[in-house]
């Protein structure tokens, strides 16, 4: 048994610990915010967060995260009390087919917390390994600078 | 809040309920048979009429179509266009696409006509219906039907609004079916309220939340999981080999993974069901297939030569004037071949399917395009009537094209109708790579010249294009269809050009796939008009004209003319008669290239799509060779538009894939015709670093009939960038993807050679001071006969040493907590656990199998157990073991056991050790017995080989140095038995001396590296550094651990700070004394310099590295990642003589790093090819060890790594 704190929540999970994090949380955990698209780390549609950190649970053994706080899509927050780097995707309309979507979010939120105002050229650099093929890219690039809008009080934004 | 219109789940349940108005119509006859195009399925009419639309008694209303959203927002447009023609609230309609119980049969999703042709029934079903409550709501209002209007849904008299009633009310109690009639009158352009603006799409709030929407996310009761082992023949799907090449399959060799349920073998179709997705994934990996050997492929490093050579039948679409004696007239004639390389759609999401294929019914749920010719397909796979089979249709991840959705879909078929339960099966990334229906190759060539004049005199084109609909893979592989080559006619799309040209000829040279092939985005037309966009602009440039300006010349659509315009003026194109006109910046040079088209596709001669134009700003690294797209501007003409946003996301969709293609993917194959890409580094698409400025000109076409857009603009994109490239560089790219490499060989750049290595800071014994992995094993040889040439000896010399009597099991309560806590600290120092604990056992029960030149000893149980442990043995008998490496029962021990080292421990230590050891839970572990072969397995013959090599302990201090550094060096070479493996051995297998002391050696594949001053470490160990490395097990300046000595760092936790730094201490007393100073600006040095070499050695290597490992190694300029991105050119790996420890890694990747604060690695055995392996080493070596000479042989290496017993990685 694995003992995971997933959002906030300890769950015992009965999956070997080499299982990845990915599959536990998607077939354990019942949570489709994380995707698989690589099993190598290399496209970003299974990010989560591990103690904040930006993660790519496709990699990640579950045994590896017992004792850290995992964050997924789910735990950011749901359709109807959304995290403001969700509403940002949405209301930049920040996805074509949605698959590669996780992984941006998860992504913004972990550079949004890391670098509150990030420059054009560190959003383009924290995104340069999530991969999208439909060619989101101007509005996902869009979506993150509504987010830090939104998460930045207005007294900090006139500075 | 439950809607009515989201209840249905097939056509009688429409049928069947109370309060409805429903509007339906008979199947559409069979399309006559198309040759050569994508197919069809006509409708069954034993099924019943087709529903297209319901409007139900609480107010809502599904709109259903043949078509599915593939991301581009269809089912908003679509709900936009029922919600407007109904006169209903937009939130009130569901849209129900592609289920085959449900939705019409409109054949597969492409051509972008969706919108175009798809949209309209569906539009005359909301007329119609509106038509029919209104005429209902007249009635019982007594109001005549013109003195009524309808908001949304309610119908309100216009003298009086308090006089109304809604939708709900008028079909509330009874249910009626229209059948769908022409005669309905749909609104006009004007009267759209809907239709035209911009509405969010209704799916991204469940998608940006993480709701279970795609057909991956699906979880049913009972689900087990499935993978699927597919054949050697990689991507291939002609040949007498497909579906013949499987000679046995080992269900036993996956006897061991837990949660197997069956193993499916049919033909070539190999699958496996496990109860859980990992064991699944682990069965997948471990079962031994055995296929008869392939033939191999067609060699396709040479796509032109493949193309030419792949028999084709011509056909003539357009033939107009004397084209050959125009031709032969021309003052100067232009004979061009343009060649479009294999491409990938490239999913994100790798294609998942779930069956559930019980008694007489299948149904499958699927990302498929194609539902109704999917449930064909999977028809006649499972032999029952279509009738029997439900596809329903999910989100999936974007697919432009065909991808392996089909495939996956009947995948699961299979495998669920084998175990009679719901099973969900997902490719992994490299089966999609490797066998997703590419997108085909081509070869365009043109003929034809200028007059004196300029002005062209002909057109004489041809086009190759080997590719059909790909049939569903398990089809051919259970030998259901016979793998023939068919050829299609699609090579055609957008093939006649748009221009006047005096004399034309087209000639669609329709030829078979080479490899599996279908269609993908901008279908052969993307190929054709980057050959037709890319000439017309060297005819201008022949002619010394504006190649705008020359376009307009021979242009006369008048949409085509108006958009060129708009396109040009609103880029700020600059008008010119020869490349070069804009000045550099710096390096970079700059240019500006102009392409239009317009999308043709469907059977020749085809539906024109909307109109596009683009005018590309590039940049061109004149030393790097690289291309950057730096601005777009994109004119598009797609008549009405239903959807601004819609569209607008589209183009952007397009811009940016098209640039991709054009820039970086081209499939790479193996040296048999196997695909060989299997991950994004071989396959790299365009990332948010490269994203270009785009700005799209829409021309308002409000009153022209809607025309798809989801591909459209992407057609003249990669001959606006070749052209672009061309005005910055004055050289004509006429094969894409334009890659650094391409464009260096082109423009004669010659790749800057490696500079110097920085010098070291301290004259070392530099060199190999080990044999290296290679020749090891011939040392370990002649050890062999040593050591049985002196058995004989040793036996008759020193006869069985005694047994010590066995005790009772010593009561761990005598045992004191600091002896207990010293003896832990022991344990931990000499890392017990890591040889003593089996795969998967219990910590120091023994059971391990370690690998000697001699053969396998089995490590012993050190648990207290009484018949299987050291529970009897007395502290005397640990005590000779250590020291002496003599069993209790007298028998020797095999110096795999590192006494040589132990026995310098002192008793007070061994004691503590002791206690512990006796402290622990007892656990009953048989170990198998270590039986060497004859001659090793005369174990009296190590007598003598202690007597020339052991040197019993206790060792004493020495006087001469501080009481630290003593305390390092027992550590180092006492308990830590750090020698064992960093220490070469002679021929005997006994530490060497001397300089050779820890000056590094070879264990198990592994480099253990020199820790003395012979170390190839690039930055030289100080003390703190050593110390970090051991406590952290990663440091500023020398990366992180792997391998063998990841789990010693585990260890080493246990131990404090004060001991690890007397290691560290002990340890740098044989390095040369550097200042941190010295080390700090070494290790700047070497990562500026590795740095600078990143842009001298851009390449495929160099992308392989960026998509493989790139985003978590990279310059600090990516994306920030659990884990720490130490700088690679500090690792010792990439400095070694060897690259083994590198290859290790990379093939067995790091599931358990030594500390939590480093990251995971994945393993990359199935991803990369031993080619890819190789090159990717090479290319590290150059980049960040640049000057060091490049590794030696490096496929013997990634042999050796291959074949090393994987013990790390997770599966």
């Amino acid at each position: 048994m694995l003992r995971l704190t997933v959002n906030g929540r300890v769950h015992e999970v009965d999956a070997a610990p080499g299982a990845t994090l990915l599959d536990v949380l998607r077939n354990d955990l019942a949570l489709s915010g994380p995707k698989y698209g690589c099993g190598l780390g290399e496209c970003g549609a299974c990010t989560v967060l591990v103690d904040g950190v930006a993660a790519r649970a496709c990699v990640i053994p579950a045994g590896g995260v017992v004792d850290r706080e995992v964050t997924t899509l789910e735990g950011l927050g749901s359709r109807d009390a959304p995290h403001p780097v969700q509403q940002a995707f949405v209301d930049e309309q920040a996805a074509q087919c949605g698959y590669c979507l996780n992984g941006m979010i998860m992504t913004t939120a972990a550079l949004l917390a890391r670098r509150p105002r990030p420059s054009d050229r560190e959003v383009r650099e924290a995104l340069s390994h999530n991969l999208c093929r439909c060619g989101t890219h101007v509005e996902i690039l869009r979506a993150v600078r509504r987010a830090a809008r939104l998460m930045t009080p207005p007294s900090d934004a006139q500075r | 809040m439950t809607r009515r219109s989201d209840a249905p789940r097939t056509r009688s349940e429409f049928h069947a309920a109370a309060g409805a108005l429903v509007v339906v119509r008979d199947p559409p006859p069979p399309p006559p048979a198309a040759r050569g195009q994508p197919p069809t399925v006509p409708g069954d009419p034993a099924e019943g009429v087709e529903i297209l639309l319901a409007v139900f008694d609480d107010g809502s209303v599904t709109g259903l179509c043949g078509h599915v959203d593939l991301g581009t927002g269809l089912r908003t447009a679509l709900a936009q266009v029922v919600a407007d023609e109904l006169d209903v609230a937009f939130d009130a309609v569901t849209m129900v696409l592609g289920d085959t119980a449900r939705a019409p049969n409109q054949g597969p999703t492409i051509a972008s006509a969706s919108i175009q042709v798809h949209a309209a029934p569906l539009r005359l079903a909301a007329a119609q219906a509106r038509a029919w409550l209104v005429e209902r709501a007249a009635e019982r209002m007594g109001v005549a039907a013109d003195g009524l209007e309808v908001r949304d849904g309610v119908v309100v008299a216009r003298a009086d609004a308090a006089r109304s009633v809604g939708y709900g009310e008028l079909v509330a109690g009874g249910h009626v079916e229209l059948a769908l009639s022409d005669a309905a009158r749909v609104k006009s352009p004007d009267d759209y309220r809907l239709v035209g603006r911009p509405v969010a799409r209704v799916d991204i709030p469940a998608k940006a939340a993480g709701e279970p929407v795609f057909v991956h996310d699906l979880r049913l009761p009972g689900m087990l999981h499935g993978r699927v082992v597919r054949p050697p023949y990689v991507g291939y799907d002609t040949g007498p080999f497909v579906g013949r090449s499987l000679e046995a399959v080992e269900r036993e060799s996956v006897a061991h993974v837990p949660g197997v349920v069956e193993v499916v073998v049919l033909g070539d179709f190999v699958g496996v069901v496990a109860r859980r997705e990992e064991q699944a994934d682990a069965a997948m990996r471990a079962l031994v297939v055995r296929w008869k050997p392939w033939p191999g492929g067609a060699g396709l490093d040479d796509v032109e030569g493949a193309l030419r050579a792949n028999p084709s039948t011509p056909r003539v679409l357009v033939e107009r004037g004397d084209v050959d004696g125009a031709v032969a007239s021309a003052a100067q004639r232009m004979t061009r071949s343009y060649v479009w390389p294999y491409q990938m759609h490239a999913s994100i999401g790798p294609s998942c399917a779930v069956a559930d294929c019980r008694g007489d019914r299948a149904t499958i749920w699927t990302g498929s395009q194609n539902p109704h010719v999917l449930r064909a397909d999977l028809a006649l796979l499972l032999g029952v009537p279509a009738a029997s089979v439900d596809v329903i249709r999910m989100e999936a991840s974007g697919c432009y094209g065909r991808n392996c959705a089909d495939d996956v879909a009947a995948d699961a078929a299979l495998l669920s109708r084998a175990v009679g339960r719901p099973v969900r099966v997902q490719l992994t990334r490299e089966q999609e790579h490797a066998w997703e229906p590419k997108g085909a190759a081509q070869l365009m060539e043109v003929d034809g010249g200028l007059d004196a004049a300029g002005n062209p005199v002909a057109c004489d084109f041809r086009t190759s294009y080997p590719s059909n609909a790909a049939p569903t893979l398990a089809l051919l592989l259970t030998g259901a269809v016979e793998p023939r080559p068919v050829a299609f006619e699609m090579g055609d799309r957008t093939s006649v050009p748009p221009y006047d040209y005096p004399a034309l000829r087209v000639v669609a040279n329709d030829m078979a796939p080479i490899v599996r092939a279908s269609w993908l985005r901008g279908v052969s037309a993307l190929p054709n008009a980057f050959a037709h966009e890319s000439w017309i602009d060297e005819l201008a440039t022949a002619a010394a004209v504006d190649p705008v300006e020359y376009r307009l010349r021979h242009l006369s659509d008048a949409r085509a003319i108006d958009l060129v315009n708009a396109t040009a003026e609103r880029a700020g194109w600059i008008a010119r008669t020869a490349p070069g006109g804009q000045s550099p910046d710096g390096d970079r040079l700059k240019g500006q290239g102009f392409a239009y088209s317009r999308y043709v596709h469907s059977r020749f001669p085809g539906v024109g799509a909307a109109w596009s134009a683009w005018v590309a700003d590039v940049e061109v690294d004149r030393n790097t060779g690289e291309v950057h797209v730096s601005r777009v501007v994109v004119g598009h003409d797609a008549g009405m538009v239903i959807n601004p946003a819609g569209v607008e996301h589209q183009i952007h969709g397009n811009v940016v894939q098209t640039a991709s293609r054009a820039l970086k993917e081209r499939v790479r194959f193996d040296d048999r015709g196997a695909v060989e890409a299997r991950e994004w580094g071989a396959y790299p698409i365009l990332s948010f670093r490269e994203v270009p400025v785009i700005e799209v000109v829409s021309m308002p076409r409000p009153g022209e009939a809607p025309l798809g857009a989801g591909e459209s603009s992407s057609v003249p994109g990669t001959a606006a960038i070749a052209n672009a490239i061309f005005d910055a560089t004055g050289v004509r790219f006429r094969e894409p993807p334009f890659t650094p490499e391409v464009v260096r060989a082109a423009l004669g750049i010659v790749p800057a050679p490696p500079p110097p290595r920085a010098p070291a800071l301290a004259a070392g014994m530099r060199g190999a001071p080990h044999a290296g992995p290679a020749r090891r094993r011939r040392g370990w040889a002649v050890a062999g006969a040593f050591v049985a040439g002196a058995l004989g000896v040793a036996a008759a010399m020193l006869g069985h040493r005694p047994s010590i009597a066995p005790v009772a099991p010593p009561d761990p309560a005598l045992f004191t907590a600091t002896a207990l806590e010293r003896g832990r600290q022991l344990a931990a120092a000499g890392d017990c656990v890591v040889c003593h604990t089996a795969q998967g056992g219990v910590a120091n029960a023994g059971g391990r199998a370690i690998e000697t030149p001699f053969g396998i000893v089995h490590a012993t149980n050190l648990t207290p157990d009484p018949q299987t442990g050291l529970g009897r043995w007395s502290f005397a008998a640990f005590r000779r073991a250590m020291r002496e490496g003599i069993s209790r029962d007298g028998r020797h021990l095999y110096p795999a056991f590192p006494y040589p080292s132990f026995t310098r421990m002192t008793d007070d230590d061994l004691m503590a050790l002791y206690a512990y050891l006796m402290a622990q839970p007892p656990v009953r572990n048989d170990v198998p017995a270590t039986a060497l072969a004859f001659p090793y397995g005369m174990r009296a013959g190590l007598a003598i080989w202690n007597a020339l090599y052991l040197d019993p302990g206790p060792a004493m201090p020495d006087p001469t140095r501080s009481s630290d550094w003593n305390r390092g060096e027992y550590l180092v070479n006492g308990v830590g038995h750090c020698g064992a493996c960093h220490t070469p051995r002679n021929a005997l297998g006994a530490e060497r001396g001397g300089a050779a002391y820890l000056a590094g050696a070879f264990v198990e594949g592994w480099e253990a590296p020199a820790l003395t001053s012979r170390t190839h470490a690039p930055v030289p160990w100080t003390e703190d550094e050593l110390y970090a490395y051991l406590r952290h097990g990663h440091t500023r300046w020398h990366g992180s651990v792997a391998g063998p000595m990841v789990p010693v760092v585990r260890e080493l936790a246990a131990l404090p700070d004060a001991d690890l730094q007397a290691m560290a201490l002990y340890l740098a007393s044989f390095q040369s004394t550097t200042s941190p100073q010295a080390a700090e600006s070494r290790a700047q040095t070497l990562v500026e310099q590795s740095r600078g070499r990143a842009r001298q050695t851009t390449g495929a290597a160099q992308r392989l590295f960026d998509g493989a490992c790139g985003a978590c190694h990279h310059d600090g300029d990516g994306p920030v990642l659990l884990g720490r991105n130490l700088p690679l050119a500090l690792y010792s790996s990439l400095a070694s003589a060897y690259p083994d420890n590198l290859l290790r890694v990379v093939v067995d990747g790091i599931a358990e790093p030594a500390t939590p604060a480093l990251g995971f690695m994945p393993s990359f055995r199935d991803s990369l090819s031993d080619r890819q392996l190789a090159e990717l080493a090479a290319y590290l070596r150059d980049r960040f060890a640049p000057g060091l000479p490049a590794w030696n042989d490096l496929p013997a290496a990634v042999a050796r790594a291959r074949a090393a017993a994987d013990t790390s990685a997770p599966r």
